[in-house]
């Protein structure tokens, strides 16, 4: 009994020895980073050294800024035939997310480019093998809600569900995360060159317009990947973490809601141009100003369509100020209509979460071709003729109006 | 309904006024715009009201559709304030600027070239080229 207790010690440390090379090689990847402040975007190099023949991942996220993403499950399910009306949300989303991958997969990237806008981030990660390096966004905490078509309509989420468990959390990150950053080359680039004897390096290049603050980066090597099946078993190893400061100065100013910073100066200029044209069309500027914003900027359009709208308010109502001053308004017909449309005003915002950047553009696009039929048919002749003898007396009456007023005054 | 404005007097079908108003007030808060280019020809159109009633009475109608839903796009969280003031200015001088300018431009070629960047921009959303 009493040999076995000495033995025990002995043996363990001839086996950590055993094994102590084995486990230096195995040692994490390490990571250097060239640049430790950008003015705005810029560009970097991360390199170091990774076990010889390993994949090379690094994962970029911003630290500190995090926005609010959302999405709304609407779409049947193939296999129950049932739609989920499931109403996702999360105030955890990175402002920034991309991971790095070997520069020799480009070609997988380019497939996923030509799909357009349909392209399933988990499908693509699988594909270059960066669902090893996702570690970030699957991480965040995402409420679940069941909604049903009544609650949407008087403006609930719904019925919070309980919490997800890590896998679903995941997945449902997956969408949120491709839902927030759109598209393939916001999300993944194939930049990492690496060696045969295992070091890497890569060039990586932050656009302008992106959160201030501080960004992280880690490298995943992955050493093995075992497929049986379906079933992947990957070996990975993770470096430590890097860290750089993005730095912006004014007018270029970060918008908290939308995670991406952006120059006051081009929406300044942009709404008085359209302003400027809409008073001139007669139509108010919204109509030119959301879908230019939302093409322009990487603005979501629930952001977009909830700033616009108050833009207008205060037009409108100086407009009814000065029509009621020459008492140009019928108080009972516009009050009258007026309830109806407070009724679809208490709606119309909760349709504008339920629906993705694509739908959004989709219906604003025939809105606007409506639009611009209802403008030609008012350059028509028939239509000009009418409206020359309605403007008469319009302009008869503001005169009559006017006259009223001073008369009185 | 019957309606009075400046001693004539109108009859009006208020159920088509409010299914009418409710529809395009839903559009556009869910799209964020005014809706004044829709209410005008709803109302003079299917109403079959005279212009001069309904140039003042629609911005009287449109007013509660933008206040409403402002307040619910704020209270979704929706409204970014930097971005509002950097556009609410520029809004404001837009709106004395444009009516001198468009004192001095013929409003059938200002519509007609409306139409074609309306057609233009449309076309662009829907991802036709």
């Amino acid at each position: 009994m009493n040999i076995k207790f000495r033995v025990l010690p002995v043996l363990v440390l001839t086996m950590a020895l055993l094994f102590a090379p084995e486990a230096r090689a195995q040692q994490g990847p390490t990571i250097n980073i060239d640049k430790t402040t950008l003015n705005n975007g810029g560009s970097f190099v991360i390199s170091g050294q990774a076990p010889a023949g390993s994949q090379v991942y690094i994962e970029l996220y911003a630290v500190d800024k995090k926005v609010r993403a959302n999405r709304f499950d609407g779409k049947k399910d193939p296999k129950t035939g049932t739609i989920p009306y499931k109403f996702y949300i999360t105030k955890e989303m990175p402002a920034f997310y991309k991971i790095i991958i070997p520069a020799e997969m480009a070609a997988a990237l380019d497939k996923a480019k030509a799909a357009g806008g349909g392209w399933k981030y988990s499908e693509v990660l699988k594909e270059v093998g960066a669902d090893a390096a996702y570690s970030v966004p699957a991480k965040i905490k995402i409420d679940n809600y069941q909604a049903t078509i009544m609650a949407s309509i008087i403006g609930s989420r719904g019925t919070l569900l309980p919490a997800m468990d890590d896998k679903e959390t995941k997945r449902e990150s997956m969408k949120l995360v491709k839902g927030q950053f759109r598209s393939v080359g916001n999300l993944l680039a194939a930049a990492v060159e690496t060696t045969p004897e295992g070091s890497y390096m890569a060039k990586v290049s932050l656009r302008s317009g992106l959160a201030p603050g501080e960004y992280n980066a880690r490298v995943i090597a992955v050493t093995d990947r075992i497929k049986e099946g379906d079933k992947e078993t990957v070996t990975k190893l993770t470096s430590e973490v890097v860290s750089f400061e993005n730095k912006i100065a004014f007018p270029t100013v970060y918008l908290k809601n939308a995670g991406t910073s952006i120059n006051l100066l081009w929406p300044f200029l942009l709404a008085a141009v359209v302003t400027i044209f809409g008073v001139l069309m007669g139509a108010g500027g919204g109509f030119i100003l959301n879908p230019l914003l939302v093409m322009f900027f990487p603005l979501p359009h629930t952001i977009v369509a909830g700033t616009v709208m108050p833009t207008v308010l205060f037009a409108q109502g100086t407009g009814i100020m000065n029509y009621n001053k020459i008492k140009f308004i019928n108080w009972k017909l516009g009050i009258g209509i007026g309830c109806a449309m407070l009724a679809g005003g208490f709606i119309g915002p909760k349709l504008t979460e339920m629906i993705t950047l694509d739908q959004f553009k989709f219906v604003f696009g025939w809105i606007l071709l409506v639009l611009a039929a209802l403008m030609y048919w008012q350059t028509t002749p028939g239509y000009l003729s009418k409206n020359k003898k309605e403007q008469a007396i319009l302009k008869e009456f503001k005169k009559r109006a006017e006259e009223a007023v001073k008369a009185k005054g | 309904m019957k309606v009075d404005f400046w001693g004539q007097e109108f009859q009006v079908n208020m159920w088509v006024g409010c299914i009418g108003g409710f529809l395009i007030a839903i559009m556009s808060s869910m799209f964020g715009f005014g809706g004044g280019p829709f209410m005008v020809p709803l109302m003079t159109l299917a109403l079959r009201l005279p212009m001069y009633i309904v140039v003042g009475s629609s911005l009287l109608a449109i007013f509660f559709n933008t206040a409403m839903g402002t307040a619910r796009h704020m209270q979704f969280g929706n409204f970014d304030l930097i971005l509002f003031l950097a556009m609410f200015p520029a809004a404001i001088i837009g709106g004395y600027v444009g009516p001198m300018i468009a004192k001095k431009l013929s409003p059938q070629v200002v519509k007609r070239v409306a139409c074609a960047g309306l057609v233009i921009l449309g076309t662009k959303l829907l991802g036709l080229y």
